[in-house]
């Protein structure tokens, strides 16, 4: 168990800065998730904790220790790879003893935490097995085992569920997930998937172009984006982003109005500037109406595309504007292509977005009372 | 294509490979045949089969009653096992240097290996000749594992080089991970991953050692270092040729070639094929 500090950390591939400048801590016992598009350095930083990259610039930290200059090896901490990884001349058994009978660990000790980590992860049977002979789930499975037997302060995991297909991929998640629970060590876990992402972490760090757009807890980050690329990143489907041209700020609401006319109103805590504003509200924050209602704070369209997932049905607006809205509606929606549709937020629902991108800081709903 | 079509060009294909199979084992049927002939037999009926009268063993009889004989065998196995084991080290290690590590002569070097395969080594033998004079190492076994040593790694080094490029990263990762140094990755990751390759290497590089003649006769041409190669041409007189006793020493020659060659098809087959069907 242990608590990681990012100072700083800068690296530098030539003359290309990959990160540039993170300052992070992970908390004892947290399991932070770091989550970007590829080639957000997400990956990158990982492998600089991990000891894989060297750090250019800054320092990491284990419990107030600089580890800068300490090997992978010596850093205390396991890594799971995306593909696995596994030695294949070696055994299960193999794969799992292998860091230990390299470090000199006593036969018998080895045996106890490699059927320990084993017993844990439902591998009993499988110990005289070799890599090939185990389907993806199981060699995945062998990969964490591997990491559990080094009984590390930290785990890493770079990606590990995206060479698994769908349903193993939710079951690993599940499994990750209760693994945290059991043995209350930090984990640090890299995927581009935010689903993953809002399922396992305490916290979560949104990392775009080797700089972190946010840091927080999922629902922080769901409900309080600090920016048009946490927004649209975090929750799916993504957020509908339109832009709007504010006409007036009462009372600490905002008062908004589309191109294609609607009027909007949104709750906020500071002036909204005149340029290049946006309003971004989720699928899920919109109520299907019935056709024939009328009013200016409503949205007008066509469904587009209809996609039914079973519970729910996601109908692709498409607006007056050449502009086209994602909503989240009932599973019997009897909507088909072609249809109108009337749409509205929820009272008081969304975002703005000034000409930076940056999000309007939101009214608290207890403030607002 | 149908399956009628399909079979069709398959029985091509196979009438092909068999045909080149022929081709290409006929000459060495042809010398283990006449080597268990009597020399009038060989040249009375070069293909007919060693029964009856034509069987004689005369040529096996002289060539293993020359006591020297024994120890060319030898010296061709020294010089051929040393070098190879040395191609394969050293060919592997700088392979995985070239694959593996960031550095800043590492394209020249790579380049540089690259002119060691299109030049071919022989050009070089009046200045390898000069230096093993320098170095008195003419007449020893050691100039010929030097010099076949050079020979081979080139290719050796290509070949492995392609083939760690496409090792996944993540297993060395993983080991240096565990907690192995550098040396160890290379040894007991990257090493048994390679096998395949290793074997194809190992083939590819033995045969143009064990058949070489030319730097036999040139660095070590003594007694005491022949090779086979070059201990068969004492057989090969300026008047005659002692047909049975060449092609008994050429059929034991071929012996070794057999044994390895048995040892490592199974790798052998799956090195050539390897990225080609995967």
């Amino acid at each position: 168990m242990a608590r990681l500090e990012l100072d700083g950390v800068v690296k530098h591939y030539g003359r290309t800065e990959v990160i540039r400048g993170v300052d992070l801590t992970v908390e004892d016992g947290a399991f932070c998730v770091f989550v970007g598009p590829s080639g957000c350095g997400k990956s990158t930083l990982l492998r600089m904790i991990a000891g894989l990259e060297d750090i250019t610039d800054g320092e990491a930290l284990i419990d107030g220790e600089r580890i800068n200059e300490r090997g992978p090896a010596d850093r205390g901490l396991a890594m799971v790879f995306q593909t696995y990884a596994l030695y294949p001349h070696k055994t299960v058994y193999g794969n799992m003893a292998f860091a230990l009978r390299h470090a000199g660990v006593a036969k018998a000790v080895i045996d106890r935490q490699v059927r320990d980590a084993a017993a844990i992860l439902g591998l009993d049977g499988l110990l005289e097995r070799y890599p090939r002979q185990l389907s993806g789930g199981q060699r995945q499975r062998v990969a964490i085992g591997r990491a559990i037997v080094r009984n590390p302060r930290i785990f890493l995991f770079d990606e590990p569920l995206s060479n698994l297909d769908a349903a193993l991929r939710v079951q690993m998640r599940v499994e990750i997930l209760r693994l945290h629970q059991r043995l209350g060590t930090t984990m640090i876990y890299v995927t581009h998937d935010q689903v993953e992402a809002m399922t396992l972490a305490d916290k979560i760090v949104v990392l775009n172009g080797g700089r972190i757009e946010q840091v927080g807890a999922p629902m922080q980050l769901y409900q309080h984006p600090a920016n048009l690329f946490v927004a649209r990143f975090i929750g799916s489907p993504t957020m509908n982003v339109l832009p709007v041209t504010p006409v007036g700020l009462e009372g600490g609401v905002a008062r908004v109005r589309t191109a294609a006319g609607t009027a909007v109103e949104v709750p906020v805590a500071e002036a909204v500037t005149a340029e290049n504003t946006q309003f971004g509200v989720r699928p899920e924050q919109l109520r299907v109406l019935d056709a024939d209602v009328d009013g200016d704070g409503v949205f007008r369209g066509v469904a587009q595309v209809v996609e039914r997932l079973g519970g729910e049905t996601l109908l692709h607006v498409a607006l007056g504007d050449d502009a086209i809205i994602v909503v989240k509606a009932a599973g019997g929606s009897a909507h088909r292509v072609g249809d109108p549709v009337v749409v509205a937020p929820e009272d008081g629902a969304g975002h703005l977005f000034d000409g930076t991108g940056r999000c309007v800081d939101r009214l608290m709903p207890a403030a607002r009372a | 294509m149908s399956p009628g079509q399909s079979r069709r060009s398959l029985a091509l294909v196979h009438l092909v490979l068999a045909g080149y199979t022929v081709v290409a084992l006929f000459p060495v049927l042809l010398v283990v045949i006449n080597s268990l002939k009597t020399r009038r037999a060989i040249f009375t009926e070069p293909l007919g089969l060693p029964f009856g009268a034509a069987f004689d063993l005369v040529g096996y009889q002289t060539v293993l009653a020359q006591g020297d004989f024994a120890n060319y065998y030898a010296n061709s196995l020294i010089v051929t096992v040393v070098a190879l084991g040395l191609i394969l080290l050293l060919g592997a290690a700088a392979a995985h240097a070239l694959a593996e590590y960031r550095f800043r002569l590492n394209t020249f070097f790579a380049i540089y290996l690259i002119i060691g395969i299109m030049v071919p080594i022989r050009l070089g033998t009046v200045a390898i000749l000069e230096l093993m004079v320098e170095l008195s190492l003419v007449n020893t076994l050691l100039a010929l594992i030097l010099v076949y040593t050079a020979q081979g790694l080139p290719i050796a080094v290509f070949i492995f080089t392609e083939f760690m490029r496409s090792l996944s990263r993540d297993i060395k990762d993983s080991a240096r991970m565990d907690g192995l140094s550098e040396y160890r990755i290379f040894l007991e990751v990257v090493l048994p991953l390679i096998r395949p390759v290793i074997a194809t290497v190992a083939v590819f590089s033995m045969i143009p050692i064990w058949n070489d003649l030319w730097f036999p006769l040139i660095l070590a041409p003594g007694e005491a270092t022949k090779t086979v190669t070059l201990g068969v041409q004492q057989f090969i007189g300026q008047y005659t040729v002692n047909w049975n006793a060449v092609l008994a020493a050429l059929t034991i020659a071929i012996l070794p070639v057999l044994a390895l060659y048995a040892l490592f098809s199974r790798q052998l087959i799956r090195g050539i094929t390897a990225g080609a069907v995967k």
